[in-house]
């Protein structure tokens, strides 16, 4: 569609201000099609607002966000789905009374009959969700009628990217997943978020746990104090330590 | 269900009977309603004949349709204290328009349902606007409404009509018989809207969308479900069902008084809670519900009619529903053990 050089996502000087605290102080960021790029920062840096705003849900303050070179203004987050965006938070991506189907389509309910009887197609969401529960390779004998509730937390991990990239979203964000998550249950969702990659989404990737960034991003992003202080390290020739001291605001990146 | 590849059972490993009881959460009510009858009748033979069923369903209809409609409020993770007050006032309204400002019934039906439907935006843009718990603000507006009730009449009955037959009143409490049962108009508009509401909870879009609020708010919010617009609209549902209600009770016993439907809302509450809905949200059946609405009656009506005070009546709900809570959480607690 676009030319490959556009990048995907460009934020240019966003600033926001929650009150008299100083969230965002003119963030530049810009993310290129099919990466993974891992978003680290000691607490309180600014990251989750940063990707808060990218996905709609606060509104920011001044800059400009512009997403395959045209500008956006995202009042909501509906503006940010509907423009490719989806963002999965670790407790709030899935409503664990319903089904994985429901969730698969909530808000993007598949519908029946006339208009005005509001009819879901239950049975059309039913089969596309056990046929992506199949694609996906995660819980193949889990039938899709299943309630999120009694799924572990990596396989609702592995259904919230799922859904994501069903709806084909070019950017994923994905807000710790691997947190509360077993040895096991992590690679799964970081082999996930590759696959992720290899079908052509972009990701953002935040986790507390450096290892697992390095395990799986192309590129590593670190904010201190609302600013992003390094945007181009490299998992291949950064070393950990490096990482943490970056975070810290030890040195300088290079 | 309609699946067809992967016919694998499940890999969750808990499909034992106490995982049956959290996925059917009517099983319990209909247990307990089914026990409660074979009890009764063994106890008093009268109890299953017809003039008593029906006697016992007229009454009932009124705090069920206010129930029908608090289950979807309650699924959504919000409730209403207000029904009761709505119920008293909204008849008031609509008596006082027919009678002091000569306007036609409809009319004033249409005018006075509309006030409820107002009663109920206000509450809902509260809740949902200024972020004050559903109970901190149906209770201001139930002592809101019920004052304005009681001001409006000087805390006297309105007279109903004087004259004639009024078609609205037949359609919404007129009677006939069906092989010797009195059947009453309000039933079937109960059944009717049992019928909907079932519909709109669990095969609809907005269902979807209403158990998604009060399931996961933020994962709702998320994915672009109006989760506010969703508790407004419930809101209005819930007080214009309780208008409704009041109208009808109104015209059954030919007076609006504006002390009716004094403590309902806690009877209403009861019946949703019996019935298996959860009060924080995410869950909610109307199919129990109308267990829930059946069980009171019932009980209210069989312990009169095997000798026990009715007075005692408020010792018998209680236990069901400290019973039936401490069901619910037993299971809960054995699931997530087992998981
Ligand atoms: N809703 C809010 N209201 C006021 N201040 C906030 C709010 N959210 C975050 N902040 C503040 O903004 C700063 C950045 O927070 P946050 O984006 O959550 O950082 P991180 O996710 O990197 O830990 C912190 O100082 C935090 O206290
Ligand atoms: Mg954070």
């Amino acid at each position: 569609m676009t030319d490959s050089d556009t990048p995907l996502i460009e934020m240019r000087n966003i600033e926001k201000s929650y009150g008299p605290v100083h969230a965002l102080r003119g963030v530049n960021l810009t993310i290129r099609k099919g990466e993974i790029v891992g978003l680290l920062g000691d607490n309180g840096a600014g990251k989750s607002t940063l990707i808060k705003v990218l996905s709609g849900a606060v509104p920011y303050t001044s800059g400009k966000i512009f997403v395959n070179g045209k500008e956006l203004t995202l009042r909501s987050t509906n503006d940010a789905i509907n423009s490719g965006i989806e963002t999965i938070y670790q407790d709030s991506a899935l409503v664990p009374q319903l089904s994985i189907a429901r969730n698969l389509f909530l808000g993007r309910e598949l519908r029946t009959g006339p208009r005005f009887m509001d009819r879901m197609d239950q049975t059309r969401m039913n089969s596309v969700a056990a046929d992506l529960l199949r694609r996906v390779g995660i819980s193949k004998n889990i039938p899709p009628t299943t309630p999120i509730g009694s799924l572990s937390g990596g396989e609702r991990q592995a259904v919230a990217i799922a859904r994501a990239m069903y709806f084909d979203s070019e950017l994923i964000i994905l807000d710790e997943p691997t947190n509360n998550l077993g040895v096991a249950e992590t690679q799964g969702v970081l082999q996930f978020v590759r696959e992720a990659r290899d079908t052509g989404h972009s990701c953002i990737f935040i986790a507390h746990n450096i290892h697992h960034v390095f395990q799986v991003v192309d590129r590593m992003v670190v904010m201190l104090h609302g600013k992003i202080v390094a945007d181009d390290l490299s998992p291949k020739t950064s070393s950990i330590m490096d990482v943490e001291n970056v975070i810290m605001g030890k040195n300088q990146a290079a | 269900m309609t699946e067809t590849n992967s016919a694998v059972p499940p890999s969750q490993p808990k499909p034992g009977l106490s995982n049956f009881f959290i996925a059917t959460p009517e099983l319990g009510p209909l247990v307990l309603l089914v026990v409660m009858l074979v009890v009764f009748t063994a106890i008093n033979p009268a109890f299953l004949s017809l003039n008593n069923i029906s006697n016992a369903l007229t009454f009932t209809v009124e705090l069920g349709l206010m129930a029908l409609a608090m289950t979807l409020l309650m699924t959504s993770g919000e409730f209403d204290l207000s029904v009761g007050s709505v119920f008293g006032f909204t008849p008031v309204v609509m008596w006082t328009l027919f009678n002091a400002w000569g306007v036609p019934l409809f009319p004033a039906f249409i005018v006075a349902i509309a006030v409820a439907l107002f009663i109920g935006l206000a509450s809902g843009l509260f809740v949902t606007r200024l972020g004050i718990p559903s109970f901190l603000v149906t209770l201001g507006m139930l002592l809101v409404v019920r004052g304005t009730a009681l001001w409006l009449t000087s805390g006297f009955p309105q007279r109903t009509w004087d004259a004639g037959e009024q078609w609205l009143a037949e359609v919404l409490v007129g009677d006939f018989y069906i092989g010797g049962m009195r059947i009453y108009m309000s039933l079937i508009w109960f059944i009717l809207a049992a019928a909907i509401l079932h519909y709109l909870l669990t095969k609809t879009r907005f269902g979807n969308w209403i158990q998604a609020t009060g399931g996961n708010p933020g994962a709702a919010r998320n994915r672009g479900v109006p989760t506010k617009r969703v508790k407004v609209a419930l809101f209005m549902l819930s007080s214009a069902m309780a208008g409704l209600a009041g109208i009808i009770s109104s015209i059954r016993v030919s007076a609006a008084n504006p002390n009716s439907g004094t403590s309902y809302e806690l009877e209403v509450i009861a019946m949703v809670v019996i019935g298996g809905t959860v009060l924080t949200g995410g869950r909610g059946t109307i199919i129990g519900t109308v267990l829930g609405v059946l069980i009171l009656r019932l009980m209210r009506n069989g312990i009169v009619l095997i000798g026990v005070p009715g007075l005692a009546y408020n010792i018998f709900i209680g236990a069901i529903i400290l019973g039936m809570m401490a069901l619910h959480a037993g299971l809960d607690r054995r699931h997530n053990e087992g998981v």
